[in-house]
């Protein structure tokens, strides 16, 4: 409104810089300022706050909307999936209350399993939790459906709740979380296809996504990837050239894994007697320096020869022992721990067995060793962590407590119950926070149990039994969470 | 009484009572429950040996508790109800216990008691009474007398400094305005004087509120020339108080009424609550003011937001009525059949209506049949079926829940505010009301 605008600019300058012409307010408000200004004994300033009165009341009785034109907003598609129940929505109002993420990821998860989605009220709230919480970001973006896609389109944080269907479909029009879980999926069954895929989008991606996508071929890596990931190592980006160098040694046979694999072989030597010998035979300038490898010890006890060879032997792939001393694998585990020599170098074996994933030699290295390695344990068979980690534990306790949340399956009632003893014993360290952590590997049948576990420390008792009210409480939830999809599944 | 959880944690007084309260909603932590008629009761075991009894007078929706907190309702009392909504199933109908009966008792007697005080009210003197309001209108002119000087040594220097100076500027005349008994005017200052003089369009706000105590000043050297219902007005927003007690002998509007939403403000410890309502029947909007102190127990419990009560309201005297008090209250269930304007040129329609008989009216609530939420050149508009739009408040909180409710759809929407600029407070989604 023009005559507003002359208002405002007057004030701005002040009565005594500037004036109102009367001539621009509008037709009816003339006769009106008129009177204003014929009115006796009346200062400028008087004047314009007068007619200003005039125009602001003018303005606000005739506010009206505006014409829209044709609108560009789209309209939601219909969901093609139904809502969950009224008891999953009051499972999720208890999870949100309890603000554990843990459970959230579990009420999402099934509620994806059973083909769910959420009312639209709550799914700003979900997003955002997702969109702090990486974990969540794949199962929020299945359960929002259509809506939460919808609604992203709004929101850049959000953009990761494009919900795709096909593995293709995610791979081409997902977000970079979803490629590389399509990639991933992809690689796990056709290897050469995913390698494939990558390359022809390969001119396309930025150097941070470049090193995203390549952590998916770590999966069912081969010599068929080498010369391709060999290439890359003339890449520009620093980053892209580090993923690639870390997925060359995991190849064996890669010219890197070669490279390791020829100065161990002269290194260490078994004589017909069956003596092992290591006598480092590593040039200063050796190519291996510019790969990671580094050349002086941090620990004094350690020699830099020594350092240097177990830095080769854990990546060198542990088949390697077995031919080069033509022995069993059994075998080539009893000289890393019984041979002088070699003593020094199995905890790098078993690192080797861990950078390859050899879940067999994996069991084999724990069954015939008495010392408990950590990096083995996620090689391990699901029954098998849990002994391993039951018979280990009470020697290694914060070891362990540092791997139990990453466990594939619920605990059993004995894990959990020597977790919780230890826990008692050290609360201001496993506090309500761990419980909540790990609360979705907790069996719900330890409740009960729960009242019996105390702590001989007297300053203790109130702390732990406040933890253990607190899990108490989370294992409701939990239950309440699988108990409201089961009934409605 | 039909409370939702939402509804139950809209009546929490703070965060920390609604995280409490959430805590507290759990069987285990309740050694007995039980309602009846008139009343909701639980025994909450607490840290002290004796559990605390927590009661709700269901039907005048009033709360007490034996814990010790200053809070209204306390955690227990947010944890009784909230437990009560999510599972009713739990509570028994039985016969009130001596504690619930008791209070329940002294409750309907006071309430008799207060009734026939009011009746026996004590003589006025008169005399007195005219000689205080001579001494306040004395006072109240010779501030306004200033506070006209003050805007015109403002309006012939500009306003153009007032970035570097503005804030300080206002809050001195507020405190002059306070010393002069003209509350009001001085809240309006503060406002100014709170203005972000850094972002667009701060002068438009600011000449907004520079008349309004203009006029408002101007019409109080003219008072006797206006309406008397006006005269309340001006009087009202100069910061004269009503006396409530003597709105309570009036004869009220009974309704029931739909609580369409809450609005809180925080200033200096002092918490305002704006509660939009709407007469189902009588179709009149209506606006309840509660002020409470922080950490002091609040005068009324009020119903909550998406709920409905059938009360007596008695509208504060205006020309264009919009603030009222609750007289009397009961809770009612939400049936209804939701009506509203066409659309903007009906709102508008009625906002000149109400222009032209107070044109200093505050922020209006109105319900609205069809509105989208529309996103045009990086700004958010509420489109009617008309294709008419209006601007979303820049500051408005709960974009995101409006816009997952839409879907880009229309919905019945009720929405706050004033000329061209209006926030939602709650829209029917399928048929259901939800609060914003």
């Amino acid at each position: 409104m023009q005559s507003w605008n002359d208002i405002i600019n007057i004030a701005l300058l002040g009565t005594s810089k500037k004036q109102l012409d009367t001539g621009g307010l509008p037709a009816p408000l003339q006769a009106a300022a008129g009177t204003v200004l014929a009115a006796p004994g009346t200062d400028r300033e008087e004047q314009f706050l007068q007619l200003a009165s005039l125009v602001f009341n003018y303005r606000q009785s005739g506010a009206m909307a505006v014409a829209g034109g044709p609108s560009t907003m789209t309209v939601c598609a219909p969901e093609t999936k139904p809502y969950c129940s009224a008891t999953a929505i009051q499972a999720l109002h208890h999870t949100l209350d309890s603000e554990n993420i843990p459970l959230l990821h579990l009420w999402l998860e099934l509620c994806m399993r059973n083909n769910q989605v959420l009312p639209p009220e709550y799914l700003p709230r979900i997003l955002e939790s997702a969109s702090r919480h990486k974990s969540l970001r794949n199962l929020a973006a299945a359960c929002c459906g259509k809506r939460g896609e919808w609604l992203a389109q709004f929101n850049r944080e959000w953009n990761f709740s494009v919900a795709v269907d096909s593995t293709e479909e995610m791979w081409e029009n997902g977000t970079t979380a979803q490629r590389l879980e399509a990639l991933s999926r992809i690689r796990g069954t056709q290897p050469a296809e995913a390698r494939t895929l990558l390359q022809a989008t390969w001119p396309q991606e930025s150097a941070a996504v470049k090193a995203e996508l390549l952590s998916a071929l770590s999966t069912g890596i081969s010599m068929n990837d080498a010369p391709w990931l060999e290439s890359l190592l003339q890449e520009k980006s620093k980053q892209v050239k580090e993923a690639a160098l870390t997925l060359l040694k995991k190849i064996p046979g890669s010219s890197l894994h070669e490279q390791y694999w020829q100065l161990l072989e002269s290194s260490i030597n078994i004589d017909h007697k069956g003596k092992i010998t290591v006598t480092p035979s590593i040039p200063p300038d050796a190519e291996i320096f510019k790969t990671g490898i580094d050349k002086l010890s941090n620990n004094a006890r350690v020699s830099d020869d020594e350092y240097i060879l177990s830095q080769l032997v854990a990546l060198v792939h542990p088949r390697m022992w077995e031919e080069h001393f033509k022995a069993s694998f059994e075998d080539v585990v009893d000289f890393f721990h019984h041979e002088k020599a070699l003593k020094p170098f199995a905890p790098a074996l078993a690192q080797a067995i861990s950078w390859f994933a050899d879940e067999k030699r994996a069991l084999s290295f724990v069954q015939h060793s008495d010392t408990f390695h950590m990096t083995l344990l996620p090689l391990l068979p699901s029954d098998q962590q849990d002994t391993y980690i039951l018979q280990h534990f009470d020697a290694h306790s914060s070891l362990v407590m540092n791997y139990v949340g990453q466990l594939q399956q619920i605990w059993s009632e004995e894990l959990a119950m020597k977790i919780f003893r230890f826990c008692a014993k050290n609360p201001y360290t496993y506090s309500q926070r761990t419980m909540g952590d790990f609360i979705t590997l907790i069996p719900s049948s330890v409740k009960s149990a729960l009242d019996g576990i105390s702590t001989e420390n007297e300053n203790y008792q109130t702390y732990w039994k406040s933890i253990s009210m607190h899990l108490v409480g989370l294992l409701q939830i939990k239950t309440f969470i699988q108990q409201s999809f089961t009934k409605n599944s | 009484m039909d409370l939702t959880e939402e509804q139950v944690l809209a009546m929490a007084p703070d965060e920390s009572s609604r995280k409490a309260g959430k805590e507290l909603a759990k069987p285990a932590k309740w050694v007995s429950t039980g309602f009846s008629e008139a009343a909701l009761w639980g025994e909450c075991q607490g840290s002290g040996s004796k559990p605390y009894q927590t009661q709700v007078d269901t039907g005048a929706m009033a709360f007490r508790c034996s814990c010790p907190s200053r809070k209204f309702p306390c955690k227990h009392g947010v944890g009784l109800l909230l437990y009560y909504a999510r599972e009713k199933a739990s509570f028994v109908q039985q016969e009130q216990p001596a504690w619930v009966t008791e209070w329940i008792s002294k409750r309907t007697e006071k309430a008799e008691k207060k009734a026939q005080q009011t009746t026996e009210a004590k003589p006025v003197d008169e005399a007195a009474q005219n000689k205080r309001m001579d001494a306040r209108h004395r006072k109240v002119s010779d501030g306004l007398e200033e506070l006209v000087r003050w805007t015109k040594d403002l309006i012939r220097n500009g306003i153009i400094g007032l970035p570097d100076k503005g804030a300080d500027m206002c809050e001195n005349m507020a405190r002059r305005m306070v010393d002069a008994q003209a509350s009001g005017l001085a809240a309006i200052l503060r406002e100014m004087a709170e203005i972000s003089y850094y972002s667009e369009g701060w002068q438009q706000t600011f000449m907004d509120q520079l008349l309004r105590l203009y006029l408002a000043a101007q019409a109080y050297s003219h008072l006797d020339k206006l309406e008397p219902s006006l005269q309340q007005d001006i009087r009202t927003l100069i910061g004269y108080s009503q006396s409530q007690e003597e709105l309570k002998t009036q004869i009220g509007v009974t309704d029931t009424w739909l609580v369409l939403g809450k609005q809180s403000t925080e200033d200096d410890r002092l918490i305002t609550e704006r509660y939009w309502l709407y007469g189902l029947t009588t179709r009149r909007p209506a606006l309840v003011l509660q002020f409470t102190i922080r950490h002091q127990p609040q005068t009324q419990l009020m119903p909550a937001p998406g709920s409905c009560v059938r009360a007596e309201l008695v509208y504060y005297p205006s020309a264009a009525p919009m603030r009222a008090l609750i007289k009397t209250q009961q809770a009612a269930p939400a049936d209804y059949q939701f009506r509203g304007h066409a659309g903007w040129t009906d709102v508008m329609a009625a906002q000149t209506q109400v222009s032209s008989q107070w044109p200093l009216y505050n922020d209006q609530v109105y319900t609205i049949a069809a509105l989208t939420p529309v996103q045009r050149n990086g700004q958010w508009w509420l489109r009617d079926e008309q294709e008419q739009e209006m601007q979303l408040r820049p500051d408005f909180r709960s974009l995101w829940k409006l816009l997952a409710l839409s879907g880009g759809q229309p919905l019945p929407m009720v929405v706050i505010g004033r000329e061209t600029q209006y926030e939602p407070i709650g829209v029917w989604y399928q048929q259901e009301y939800k609060v914003l």
